[in-house]
């Protein structure tokens, strides 16, 4: 008995279709992307934890850096400094296990006729922070031992085709000294490959890293043995340290050795000192915030795949109760109970969950995840060197769908057991919104346009599911819309000038002196870095020479000012522009004081205004007020001319890097490139569920209506006609879909936002009128687009077939 | 004048072991101002008539000729217009749109059929006398009232043939009688020919031909006054 029932009931679904089709679809995409990112944020948590270990395979991260923003430490100082740090050491908790100086240069490297900004390491055994050889075809070779070898990162040598045994041509300031390639490897601080103070990874050409040994590096930079500028602090195992990301304070030990550091340091004669945990190293952060989205995002998104899914599925299993009410209800009155009733309804959502979710499995594991990692090798950079995804993440998501799919069926089963026969009979099984104040409101209309309206809300809970589904499924689209749009604008280069040129202490005159006889315009610019005072975040500080808005174009580096006024030269109390960012996060506001720490000098600065459109927390000084306090006149020089700057080898040899526009621009348009691919799918994903929901409700819509659309037909109602009146009604739905997607887009993009921003990564959304017509225009565009499937199905009806439906 | 001329028309089901052969060589003259009682067993092939007549269904062979013209039988559009041009329908089951109150259905006919008449859709009503139920929903009334409402919306575009297949099927027999009185003074006074399939004989009353056909074929055709 029941076997039949269920056996009709596949029937009746098969005779739906394509609707089944767009049900199975979804939850094939809710497994799918469920398993791709779960695959995703797997892996790259788990190198994320094993590459920083101490161990063989590890780089062994330091837990502490301590550094030199204005120059140079002798030996005897960093030894010195290090014999401090082991006797003012304060906590018993926490073993200091190994204290390392180092020396960090930036510089260039030329290669092939092409030079480009580098960073370069001296190195020797290295316990800390070693140079990373992994088990994988990416790296090969050795340490650097003697002066003239060095290592080159793998990131390098790959955009470069740079093989052992190569020679490069290094400069720091110094001249120019050729090197011996002798290994490829990697390095902690250069996972992400992006240029120092940017979040783009550089484009291949454009900048380089290298390891060389501290002999090596000392001939470089033409300074005594021993010279360092960073000191590497290794603690016993792995401390937790304050997240940027969390308002929690996770490691309040390590805080308080850092605050304690930075008292005793700050103290010494013309010792100036910056020092911060993990989360104050770049390329660090970056990868763990990359990993914490990951993990953040996965749910999300798969919730609201299986979420929407579970609606079509929740709609078109009652639309198909409804329509089998009759039926049902002379079953019920023959006698059949319940249960045998509920069994099928409950066994359908299941079939189509199992069957949407195997496909689900075999596409996620097969080829969305893989296609993800590989996608992170690609744009990171990073070989990935694990295989640990494991198959709990199958488990995890097809339970996930199948309970979602599972209740959306429980509803409607349990309504098609509860059908009452008489209530079928007389035809009062349906909800209906009250018919009579729609009528008054509409009564004044023609009826065609009142039948249009009528019968495009006369399902409330229908068109409040397909809203909430449309809104969910264009949230997808919109959000990355939005995300796409503003991080475009944060990403895309200072246009204000064309190459900014760093110089090694008081180098300025020389450039100046280039950019006279070359003819090009230049302006000073200091940079420095800070922190909130008893706070060890770390701020960009910038000294300009001019601070003006962009708009004005007074100014090669203009500011795009959000509040206040532009500060006031040599103020009693120095006047700053602080970003949105930090208002956020320290609740600072125009014309407060606040105290900053500039290495280890306190300084009491005024807010003036408030500035956009950073990603990173920044204050920006007058330079001339700026360098008062720091001592140091000037990093680097900001070129720009009307024509193309020709950066040639007089102008190379007296900087320490040079960062062209251009070479920005590249990298931005590279990275563009490459999400592009998967922004478009998630966009496209986002497309094609909102249009698998709309096309669900309004081909219901149509069949419900057959027997009123065929009655028409038959008393001779043209086709163009109803079409009208489809469209009308697709319109109407289109609309107020377009507008809830709008809006739903705009939260969602917001929520998504502020669980990503951080001390170092902070965004705002504003999204632009052409986005909001967008997102809105598609939905309107999809329902118009329905209207001819909808009137093809009516030109196509059998009319014979149902006039015989409507008389018996 | 003669209306509908049917000659040798046929329409034949092809199926996989027989050919079924529901409509098999009907010759008829219908002039106007008639009204018709199609009569016959189950399965003879009334409502395949029916359906041919009002260019729902497509003839396998023979001639069909409504008003002096051919009638359309390869595009469904030409079909459809044929039908707002010149046929009423009334169903067994009404059939009216839940969603429209009892004038707004005649009115939307009349929208859709591009004749939008409102004096004349209250007029009707009042011949079937529903003038005071104009502004109820369907559900809001009887079943016989639902029918005569159906009746005004077949007439409110002014056919030239009214076709009913069992249209009082659904009602009892007291309301049959006031259904069908109506629909005769509405096709009198629209002057309005019309064909009836029915099972009740008792309703010959009402016509003033009784058509009986069985197999597909017209087996008497007697005038009744
Ligand atoms: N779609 C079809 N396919 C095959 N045969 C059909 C089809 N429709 C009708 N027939 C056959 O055509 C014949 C005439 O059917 P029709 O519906 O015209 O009968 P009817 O006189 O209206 O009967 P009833 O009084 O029961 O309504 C029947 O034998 C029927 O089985
Ligand atoms: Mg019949």
């Amino acid at each position: 008995m029941s076997m039949l029932l269920t056996k009709r009931l596949m029937r009746s679904l098969w005779r739906t279709k394509l609707r089944l089709f767009a049900v199975v679809m979804m939850v094939t995409i809710g497994v799918f992307a469920g398993i791709s990112f779960g695959m995703y944020a797997n892996v790259i948590t788990d190198m994320y934890d094993e590459t920083y270990l101490d161990d063989e395979d590890g780089v062994n991260l330091p837990d502490i850096w301590i550094k030199n923003p204005v120059g140079n430490w002798n030996q005897t100082t960093s030894d010195s400094l290090c014999k401090l740090i082991e006797e003012e050491w304060s906590s018993n908790t926490l073993k200091l296990e190994n204290c390392e100086s180092r020396l960090i240069l930036s510089g260039l490297m030329y290669h092939a006729n092409e030079s480009m900004s580098a960073i370069w390491h001296g190195i020797d055994e290295g316990n800390i922070d070693r140079v990373w050889f992994p088990k994988h075809d990416c790296c090969s070779g050795r340490l650097a031992e003697s002066a003239d070898e060095i290592v080159i990162d793998y990131h390098v040598a790959k955009g470069l085709e740079i093989q052992l045994n190569d020679t490069v041509s290094l400069i720091a300031g110094h001249g120019k000294v050729d090197y011996n390639v002798v290994g490829i490897g990697l390095h902690s601080n250069h996972f992400y490959f992006a240029e120092p103070g940017s979040i783009i990874p550089a484009e291949a050409g454009t900048f380089a890293t290298g390891y060389l040994s501290a002999e090596g590096l000392e001939k470089l930079a033409n300074v005594s043995s021993g010279t360092s500028n960073t000191i590497l602090v290794d603690i016993k195992g792995t401390p937790s340290y304050n997240l940027l990301s969390t308002d929690k304070n996770e490691g309040p030990e390590l805080e308080s050795i850092i605050q304690n550091l930075t008292l005793s340091l700050g103290n010494l004669e013309d010792i100036s000192v910056i020092i911060h945990d993990r989360s104050g190293q770049e390329s660090v952060e970056f990868l763990r915030a990359d990993v914490e989205g990951a993990k953040k995002t996965y749910p999300y998104v798969t919730g609201m795949i299986v979420v929407i899914a579970g609606v079509t599925i929740f709609l078109s299993l009652q639309r198909l109760i409804q329509s089998q009410a009759k039926e049902i209800a002379v079953l019920r009155t023959l006698g059949i109970p319940r249960a045998s009733i509920m069994q099928g309804y409950i066994i359908a959502p299941l079939v189509i969950g199992g069957f949407g979710s195997l496909i689900g499995v075999l596409l996620g594991w097969y080829v969305g995840g893989p296609g993800m990692l590989g996608f992170y090798e690609e744009i990171i950079g990073l070989p990935i060197l694990l295989d640990t995804a494991s198959s709990s993440i199958i488990f995890e998501n097809v339970i996930i769908a199948m309970i979602i799919v599972f209740f959306s069926g429980i509803r409607p089963a349990w309504q098609a057991s509860r059908l009452q026969p008489l209530e079928v009979f007389r035809g009062k099984n349906e909800i209906r919104i009250s018919s009579r104040s729609i009528q008054k409101l509409t009564a004044k209309l023609p009826a065609t346009l009142g039948l249009t309206i009528r019968s495009s809300i006369r399902k409330p809970i229908r068109l409040a599911f397909t809203f909430f589904a449309l809104g969910l499924s264009m949230v997808l689209f919109g959000t990355m819309l939005m995300m796409m749009g503003s991080m475009e604008d944060i990403f895309s280069p200072n246009d204000g000038y064309d190459a900014q040129i760093f110089i090694p202490p008081d180098g300025e005159e020389e450039i100046i002196n280039w950019a006279n006889t070359n003819n090009v315009e230049y302006e000073l610019l200091l940079q420095y870095p800070g922190t909130p005072q008893g706070d060890n975040r770390q701020f960009l500080i910038y000294g300009l020479d001019k601070i003006e808005t962009k708009e004005s174009q007074l100014s090669m580096m203009g500011i795009d000012l959000k509040d206040g006024e532009l500060p006031i030269i040599s103020s009693e109390v120095f006047q700053v522009l602080i970003d949105e960012g930090t208002v956020e996060f320290l609740d600072w506001n125009i014309g407060d004081q606040e105290t900053i720490m500039l290495g280890s000098t306190q300084l009491k600065v005024e807010i003036s205004g408030i500035t956009k459109g950073e990603m990173q927390r920044t204050i920006y000084f007058h330079r001339a007020d700026l360098s008062q306090i720091v001592g140091i006149n000037t990093t680097s020089v900001l070129l720009s001319s009307s024509e193309d700057i020709t950066i040639d080898s007089e102008l190379e040899e007296l900087s320490i890097g040079i960062t062209t526009t251009e070479d920005l621009r590249k990298s931005m348009d590279t990275i563009m490139e490459q999400q592009q691919g998967i922004l478009y799918s998630m966009n496209a994903l986002g497309l094609l569920m909102a249009f698998a929901v709309l096309f669900n409700t309004l081909v219901m819509n149509i069949a419900e209506r057959d027997f009123e659309l065929s009655t028409l037909r038959v008393l001779g109602a043209p086709i163009n006609k109803l079409g009208v009146m489809l469209l009308g009604e697709h319109l109407f739905i289109g609309f107020i879909g377009g507008i809830i997607a709008c809006f739903a887009s705009l939260f969602m993009a917001n929520l998504m936002i502020e669980s990503f921003v951080q001390w170092a990564f902070y965004f705002t959304i504003e999204p632009t009128f052409s986005q909001i017509i967008t997102i809105g225009g598609i939905v309107v565009g999809m329902a118009i687009a329905l209207t001819p499937l909808g009137m093809w199905r009516i030109y196509k009806m059998n009319l014979i077939e149902k006039i015989k439906d409507i008389s018996q | 004048m003669t209306l509908i001329e049917l000659k040798n028309l046929k329409r034949h089901y092809e199926m996989s072991s027989e050919t079924v052969k529901a409509l098999d060589g009907i010759d008829l003259k219908i002039e106007e101002g008639e009204r018709v009682i199609l009569l016959g067993p189950s399965g003879s092939g009334k409502t395949t008539l029916l359906n041919c007549i009002s260019a729902l269904d497509i003839p396998t062979d023979g001639s069909y000729i409504f008003g002096g013209k051919t009638v359309p039988r390869d595009k469904s559009e030409q079909m459809t217009t044929f039908r707002r041009e010149n046929i009423g329908y009334v169903f067994q089951f009404f059939n009216l749109l839940q969603d429209l109150t009892v004038l707004e259905n005649i009115l939307l006919i009349q929208e859709l059929s591009g004749e939008k008449d409102q004096d004349r859709a209250i007029n009707l009503l009042k011949l079937v006398g529903l003038e005071d139920e104009i502004d109820r929903f369907p559900a809001e009334i009887s079943g016989g009232q639902q029918q005569r409402v159906a009746i005004a919306r077949s007439i409110a575009k002014k056919p030239k043939l009214l076709l009913g297949d069992e249209l009082t099927g659904n009602l009892d027999s007291e309301t049959s009688t006031k259904v069908m009185n109506t629909l005769v003074s509405a096709c009198e006074s629209e002057k309005i020919t019309a064909i009836f399939v029915t099972h009740d004989e008792s309703l010959i009353q009402f016509a003033t031909r009784v058509i009986r056909i069985d197999s597909g074929k017209i087996i008497s055709d007697e005038k009744v006054s």
